[in-house]
């Protein structure tokens, strides 16, 4: 990584091959010619930070960015929810491998020598006492006010913040200045500190670059992911639920440009849960036909709503909340798609047909309760068979007996398909009963019956 | 000696090898007595794949299942992958709630096995009733072990060719169509072999419009054979 041509980090890789910070661009290739070598983007850093901070909002609503690309998160009212320090650092930990950023987590009971920690190498300090032999060790050259005089300071032997910390503070204020020592003040919790709180916009849309043209929707799972953990914490810091989301797949601009494919998720019980909506996105990314590479990817929300706390019941139910079957079928929607996950939607009517009415379980057609006097056979064929006839029987694996009377269906002449028919019970020779019918003498030019097989007796 | 203990006594999940397992409560009633008697735990395992092995559809299979299926209250029952269209109309008939059922069709095998995974994770459904003619046995295991833990029942409907395939599951069972019932032959269970089908019967029966007349048509006339009176009484 260069800026103004000198290296200011470099990888371990890179280290081994005998590059130094601040070489310049010129030394690196003698070294290793084949080192990949990129100008610091300040606009980008600048851009991962905030995206790091939307996604720790996660944890606490009360984050702030701090100088030198550093995020402090005020979590002390957060401790019981999450379950501890280590499982928030642990949270905190995924949501900066989600954004693709690598991370030093410190923790310290003032913000102050947490960032001071986390300048330096982490570490957790729970306790005053633990944080003032942690502060101590830190080097001299950690607090920014202290850089300026460093030459002095190692002059003087002054190499930790602990001996920093034990100067005379009259000579140390008149030689430094008051900078240092509020910033000592302030981490070792003797002055009081006040921040400004990070503010998120009052929509949210985020946009990704990727690294690399994609050829495969799949792919863009990580990318897709690294904006739903945003989406997350804004939700969260809002008090908001989602109840629909664009992710938009921004095509490589060819000869014409593309526009970009739009995945809609509409979700019928509003989430904040980011497992959720990974999982969605990522059934559908897998039934989306990209049309060319995607460089870039966008998530909108389009419709929120207010978030429901959850209610933990004393006695949870064995079978799942309803909320719980809700997210299945939405699962189960995003993958199969909506017209093969169906619900039962009965016409009254009296051709089977039209009677045994399923619709998708995202429609809204409302459910209205069947006849329960009429006596059905469970399933109902696609379309009717015609049967063969053997010596004036009806066939169908082997000759079919009718057992009941008939149960004549005539309706549909209002839609101009008329259905004359007689239906009968009839049993094979394997005791098996089959639903077949008739077609009314006189309703075809035909002398023959015909007969056909249309349900079985489950 | 009387000190040696039964293993039945010792814990409840051992049985000697002509008796039936005794399930621990994770069972739902068959609703047949005969039935009951002869499945282990004494009604349809909750939380284990059972495989019903099928005549064809339409022999008798849900009608079997009924009361089972009306014991799961207002839970979600979900149809996957059926071979033909579901009447919600018989369900009405009998005494069941339509609203209930939910039918889930998948265009491709990999996708059925995946949302009946998903189903049983979710564990929100009451039962799972899932037709598939082959299914490799790794799937069938992870279907099986899905289900351990959810609490619904789940079945597998596969035609009765699949027999000598190999299946985790603990229980599976042939049907076949009987007269006003079926007949049912016990594959595999835990508990002894048994080899003889046992006739359950179904209600309510298909046939209803039931023809009255029709008997009165079919009873053969009484022949009139002038001759066939005896010598005695004519004279």
């Amino acid at each position: 990584m260069l800026e103004k041509e000198r290296v200011i980090a470099s990888d371990a890789a890179a280290r081994a091959a005998g590059v130094c910070i601040g070489m310049r661009r010129g030394g690196v290739l003698t070294l290793a010619p084949t080192t990949l070598m990129r100008d610091r983007d300040g606009a980008a850093e600048v851009n991962a930070v905030r995206e790091v901070a939307t996604g720790l909002l996660n944890l606490s609503p009360q984050v702030v960015i701090a100088e030198e690309s550093t995020v402090l998160v005020d979590v002390s009212a957060s401790l019981r929810l999450f379950g501890g320090i280590r499982s928030l650092r642990r949270i905190a930990r995924r949501v900066a491998d989600a954004i693709g950023v690598s991370a030093t987590i410190s923790v310290a009971p003032t913000g102050q020598a947490a960032w001071l920690l986390a300048r330096y190498r982490g570490g957790a300090h729970l306790s005053h006492d633990s944080l003032g032999r942690g502060l101590a060790r830190l080097p001299v050259n950690l607090p920014p006010p202290a850089r300026r005089h460093l030459d002095w300071l190692t002059g003087i032997g002054c190499e930790t913040v602990g001996q920093l910390m034990r100067l005379p503070r009259a000579g140390l204020k008149k030689r430094c200045g008051t900078a240092l020592l509020d910033l000592l003040d302030r981490a070792s919790g003797d002055a009081p500190e006040v921040y400004e709180w990070f503010e998120t916009p009052p929509t949210f849309q985020a946009r990704v670059e990727l690294p690399d043209r994609i050829e495969h929707a799949e792919a863009c799972l990580f990318a897709a992911r690294r904006l739903v953990v945003q989406l997350t914490g804004w939700l969260s810091q809002k008090q908001l639920a989602v109840t629909r989301i664009v992710l938009r797949l921004e095509h490589e601009r060819g000869r014409d440009a593309i526009a970009p494919t739009t995945i809609e998720v509409s979700l019928a019980e509003p989430t904040w849960r980011e497992d959720h909506l990974v999982r969605l996105l990522k059934e559908r990314l897998t039934r989306v036909e990209l049309a060319a590479a995607v460089i870039a990817l966008q998530l909108a929300v389009q419709e929120v709503r207010e978030a429901e706390a959850a209610s933990d019941s004393l006695f949870p139910e064995p079978g799942g909340t309803a909320s719980d079957h809700a997210r299945l079928l939405e699962l189960l929607v995003a993958r199969l798609g909506p017209e093969n996950v169906l619900r039962p939607a009965p016409v009254a009517d009296h051709r089977p047909e039209v009677a045994a009415r399923w619709v998708s379980v995202t429609d809204k057609t409302k459910y209205v309760a069947p006849a329960t006097d009429t006596p059905r056979p469970t399933w109902l064929l696609e379309a009717p068979i015609k049967l063969l006839m053997r010596s004036e029987r009806p066939f169908y694996g082997t000759p079919l007996r009718t057992v009941s009377s008939g149960e004549r269906v005539e309706a549909g002449w209002f839609q101009g398909e008329p259905v004359t028919r007689d239906y009968f019970v009839a049993v094979g020779d394997d005791h098996i009963c089959y639903w077949i019918f008739r077609e009314r003498i006189g309703a075809v030019d035909d002398d023959e019956p015909r007969w056909f097989l249309h349900g079985m007796f489950g | 000696m009387s000190a040696v203990l039964l293993p039945e006594a010792i814990h409840q999940d051992l049985w000697r090898g002509n008796q039936l397992a005794r399930a621990r409560s994770r069972v739902v009633e068959c609703g047949d007595t005969g039935l009951a008697r002869e499945l282990p735990g004494g009604g349809w395992p909750r939380g284990a794949l059972t495989d019903l092995l099928v005549q064809q559809t339409g022999c008798g299979e849900l009608r079997l299942l009924r009361p089972a299926l009306a014991q799961l209250a207002s839970k979600p029952v979900v149809m996957l992958q059926p071979p033909h269209n579901l009447q919600p109309t018989a369900f009405a008939w009998w005494g069941l709630d339509p609203a209930n059922l939910m039918t889930v069709k998948a265009p491709r095998t990999a996708d059925a096995l995946w949302a009946a995974e998903q189903i049983l994770r979710a564990g929100t459904c009451g039962a799972l009733l899932f037709w598939q003619n082959h299914v490799r046995p790794e799937s069938l295991r992870r279907l099986h072990l899905a289900a351990q833990a959810s609490e619904s029942l789940f079945f597998m409907l596969r035609p009765l060719a699949t027999t000598r395939d190999a299946s985790p599951a603990p229980l599976r069972i042939a049907i076949r169509a009987a007269t006003d019932g079926v007949d049912i032959q016990f594959l595999k269970r835990r508990g002894p072999a048994r080899d003889e089908p046992l006739f359950v019967a179904l209600t309510p029966s298909p046939i209803l419009n039931v023809k009255r007349n029709a008997i009165v048509d079919r009873r053969p006339s009484a022949v009139v054979v002038p001759r066939s009176v005896p010598a005695e009484v004519v004279a």
